[in-house]
């Protein structure tokens, strides 16, 4: 579903992410894990097709993003680290609008729903101005998932978040995997990554450090130890290697 | 604590440099600096070296202006003054905020630093602002040779004039607060206002004819006549009192000569100072809740994740929808629909039918009226001034487009649109926006030349009704034409015209304006020119064979396809580089 070929991005003559190639399958849920500034958003960024990629090739749901955008971003989910929001549009007009954007027919019966699901829908009438941040990320996620994507990326969809709603939100992430979809996520919520994940692939200064499925990674670093936490092999992955 | 905050405001400044610098390392930005820095050299300052003459025509002005037209000019701008002065105590809803920026209020004002150390640090730094635009806006006056003075003395003039306004809005916006804060309604306040400011006028009317410059009024049937009648109402008291300030305000501005300007400064010093002291001292009362309140919810991020309105955040009410939004059908409507929703809450169809129907009627009534030919001619020529105003000029103040969605623009990148989608969506609102407010214009323009036409320049009903229709048609193309110039600034040029985005603006935007309203005039040369050309061509070789309407209905649905396909062809364009732009080298989200 989704494919990742030797992507590269330079921000003028520094490189944020350098030749990273991985694939996520369906109902498979990908953390990306890895130190502030190892290239994450950079990565998710170019996958959503929002920057484009200096090299290598980007396909969501069997459409490169280079040559099939439309029909690649039809499929496909991105939610920011900080909620974007209009912030002239109470939440229901949010609603409305990316339901035409997206041509979701009858976009009542989803809304609803999903406002309800994150618990927005007492606040139906109202604008981001008067939300909390918790709820402008609810209402964010709300508005990705209206047309149903089946590529859903996350950039830190867990920070800013009240307990009730991070268990909502790994609910939520775990049930749209059951169903098919492919998830890539970044956090630093290592514990929680742990819940949510079927595989982690660990970055550093742009380059790929370890990826495969949680117990592969596990086993990798944990130098014959048992049950070693991501956190634990997170911090042994990426610590300074004494040169 | 002096020291860190004039620290903070030199980094600043010098940061707000280098980062400007730096971009021109990206030469479409290079290019843009230099084609902006000839256009400002050619246009402004050439012309203070003496290089340049004058253009003939503003010479043929000058040479034509009666000798007292400074105090006219003057007498016009005390008068214009103080009704933006009036405004200022009229318009305010919103709470009066200090202006800091988020940083400022997260880093200052939990720092043991006294609040009046606070506001004057703000103060302050919005003066030096003022300078920016006082320096672009001599620019101007510094054509204007009649006035007399010199770059150095206009340049002070219009900084007092700016500061001026400036602190005012501050002063009023403060007072205004402590006044709602004693139970003061908003429509309360506006009315008494008006009325004072009536009661103020009808003392000057009535107390006129006792003076002994009633002599010099004249019968008001011509607006020459109408105009010197409303200058002599500026010297007569109370309104005379009132305008005092004002100009004594303009002092430094019109002064001829070093002498005078040095005497008119003492008096605009005392002004601007009294007009500080007033800002700080409702400012420190003020204060003392805000920052309290801010104090009192820790740093900047706590108060923003319990959910409280930050103090720079307007607050803003909901709206219901412009029309019903169905989950299917073309996109662009979205954004309309969207767009709409910000712009003021009184562009609605029904009210552009009640102002339709209102100078329907104002027309026909005044059209009864004895002396109505010249009036209603008047009325009608500057009717069509509105129109290519509006035409030129509304595209910088109608901006509820890509302008203002830029900020937005990562999202807007994952939606499944094409870039013409976008943009075209994008652009609906401001296209219905200017046709209405143009439409509107001519309307007002139909309805009152044909009464003046002369008798041997007979026009047939037929040729005028073609001609309206024609024109009306061709409005919305021309618009959307004109909205093409800045928008396709803001996708080129992202870094520096996403900043003209926030309200307040300030000296780059003076600038912007300024070259774009050069540009709107020459796209609008080049993109009418073929057109009109081959209009011109068509009625010439149709008329003999049809008739005039005829023809001149030919010419326009030709004129009309070749306008749809430049806009069309822009559109594409843009939509192009939207999907081009690399966001990650312009804005960092
Ligand atoms: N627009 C940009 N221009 C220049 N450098 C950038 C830009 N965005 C990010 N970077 C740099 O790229 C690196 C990776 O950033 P990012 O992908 O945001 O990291 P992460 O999300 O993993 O914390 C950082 O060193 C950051 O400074
Ligand atoms: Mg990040």
């Amino acid at each position: 579903m989704i494919e990742v070929n030797a992507l590269s991005k330079h921000y003028g003559t520094f490189t944020a992410v350098r030749t990273l190639s991985f694939q996520v399958g369906p109902g498979e849920v990908l953390g990306l894990v890895g130190p502030n500034g190892a290239g994450k958003t950079t990565t998710l960024r170019c996958l959503a097709g929002i920057i484009p990629p200096s090299s290598g090739t980007l396909r969501i749901a069997g459409y490169d993003l280079a040559t099939e955008a439309i029909a690649a971003k039809r499929t496909l989910a991105f939610f920011p680290d900080e909620p974007r929001l209009f912030d002239y549009l109470t939440v229901r007009q949010h609603l409305s609008f990316v339901a035409r954007v997206y041509g979701v027919r009858h976009h009542e019966a989803i809304a609803q729903p999903l406002l309800e699901e994150f618990e927005i829908a007492t606040h139906a009438d109202r604008l981001p101005g008067e939300l909390s941040r918790g709820m402008k990320q609810k209402l964010a996620i709300a508005c990705g998932l209206l047309h149903g994507p089946r590529v859903l990326f996350f950039d830190e969809p867990l920070t800013g978040l009240d307990p009730l709603g991070i268990r909502r939100m790994k609910k939520s992430i775990i049930s749209r995997a059951q169903a098919g979809a492919s998830i890539v996520l970044s956090s630093h919520l290592l514990h929680l990554l742990e819940e949510v994940c079927t595989h982690v692939l660990i970055l550093k200064r742009g380059e790929k450090i370890a990826d495969g499925t949680l117990a592969a990674v596990a086993a990798r670093f944990s130098h014959g130890e048992r049950h070693v936490n991501l956190e634990e092999i997170f911090l042994r992955a990426t610590e300074e290697t004494p040169q | 604590m002096l020291r860190a905050l004039l620290y903070l405001r030199f980094m600043s400044g010098k940061n707000w440099l280098t980062v400007r610098w730096q971009r021109l390392r990206q030469p479409k930005y290079l290019a843009g600096a230099i084609v902006g820095g000839a256009y400002f050299y050619f246009f402004f300052i050439r012309s203070f070296q003496g290089v340049a003459t004058p253009p003939p025509l503003l010479e043929a002005v000058h040479s034509s202006l009666p000798l007292d037209v400074v105090p006219m000019i003057a007498a016009i701008g005390s008068l214009a003054l103080l009704a933006i002065v009036a405004l200022l105590w009229l318009v305010p809803t919103e709470p009066a905020t200090l202006g800091f920026t988020e940083a400022e209020i997260a880093f200052l004002f939990p720092a043991p630093i006294s609040r009046r150390a606070l506001i004057h640090f703000r103060l302050l730094s919005a003066q030096l602002r003022s300078l920016l635009g006082a320096g672009i806006m001599m620019l101007f006056s510094q054509r204007w040779t009649f006035i007399g003075g010199n770059a150095l003395t206009h340049t002070i003039g219009w900084w007092f004039i700016f500061s001026a306004l400036n602190l005012h809005f501050s002063g009023a916006a403060f007072t205004l607060s402590r006044c709602a804060a004693l139970g003061l309604g908003l429509w309360r306040r506006r009315l008494g206002i008006l009325i004072t400011v009536g009661t103020c006028l009808g003392l000057t009317c009535a107390h006129l004819p006792a003076t002994e410059a009633a002599t010099a009024l004249a019968p008001a049937n011509t607006w020459p006549t109408i105009i010197q009648n409303a200058l002599i109402l500026t010297e007569t008291a109370p309104l005379r009192w009132l305008l005092w300030p004002v100009q004594r305000l303009m002092g430094p501005f019109f002064a001829e000569n070093a002498p005078s300007f040095f005497a008119s400064l003492p008096a605009a010093l005392a002004l601007l100072t009294l007009h500080y002291l007033w800002v700080v001292n409702s400012a420190v009362a003020f204060a003392d809740t805000a920052i309290e309140q801010a104090q009192k919810q820790g740093t900047r991020h706590a108060a923003w994740r319990a959910g409280a309105p930050l103090l720079s955040d307007p607050t803003r009410a909901a709206r219901p929808d412009p029309f019903t939004l169905a989950g299917s059908g073309r996109p662009e409507f979205a954004f309309l629909w969207k767009n709409l929703l910000s712009t003021w809450r009184y562009f609605t169809p029904r009210v552009f039918g009640a102002s339709a129907a209102l100078i329907l009627a104002g027309c026909l009534w005044l059209s009864r009226a004895d002396g109505a030919p010249e009036q209603l001619s008047v009325i009608g020529v500057g009717a069509l001034i509105f129109a290519g105003y509006t035409l030129i000029i509304g595209p910088q103040f109608a901006r509820q487009d890509i302008r203002q969605d830029f900020a937005h623009a990562d999202i807007l990148k994952t939606y499944p649109l094409s870039g013409w989608q976008i943009i075209l969506g994008e652009l609906l609102t401001p296209i219905i926006l200017l046709t209405s407010l143009v439409w509107l214009a001519l309307l007002t323009a139909a309805c009152s030349l044909p009464n003046t036409a002369h008798p041997q320049l007979e026009i047939s009903l037929s040729l005028r009704i073609t001609g309206i229709i024609a024109i009306g048609l061709i409005t919305p193309a021309l618009v959307a034409l004109q909205l093409l110039v800045p928008n396709a600034a803001a996708l080129v040029f992202p870094s520096w015209f996403h900043t003209s985005r926030t309200r307040g603006g300030g000296p780059e935007v003076i600038g912007q304006r300024l070259i774009f309203f050069f540009a709107q005039l020459l796209t609008m040369t080049c993109a009418l020119l073929p057109p009109l050309g081959g209009g011109a061509l068509l009625i010439f070789i149709w008329q003999g064979l049809l008739g005039l309407t005829a023809a001149v209905a030919i010419a326009s649905v030709f004129v009309l396809a070749i306008l749809i396909g430049e806009v069309a062809g822009g559109i594409w364009l843009l939509g192009a580089q939207f999907e081009r732009v690399d966001l990650s080298l312009e804005i960092r989200t």
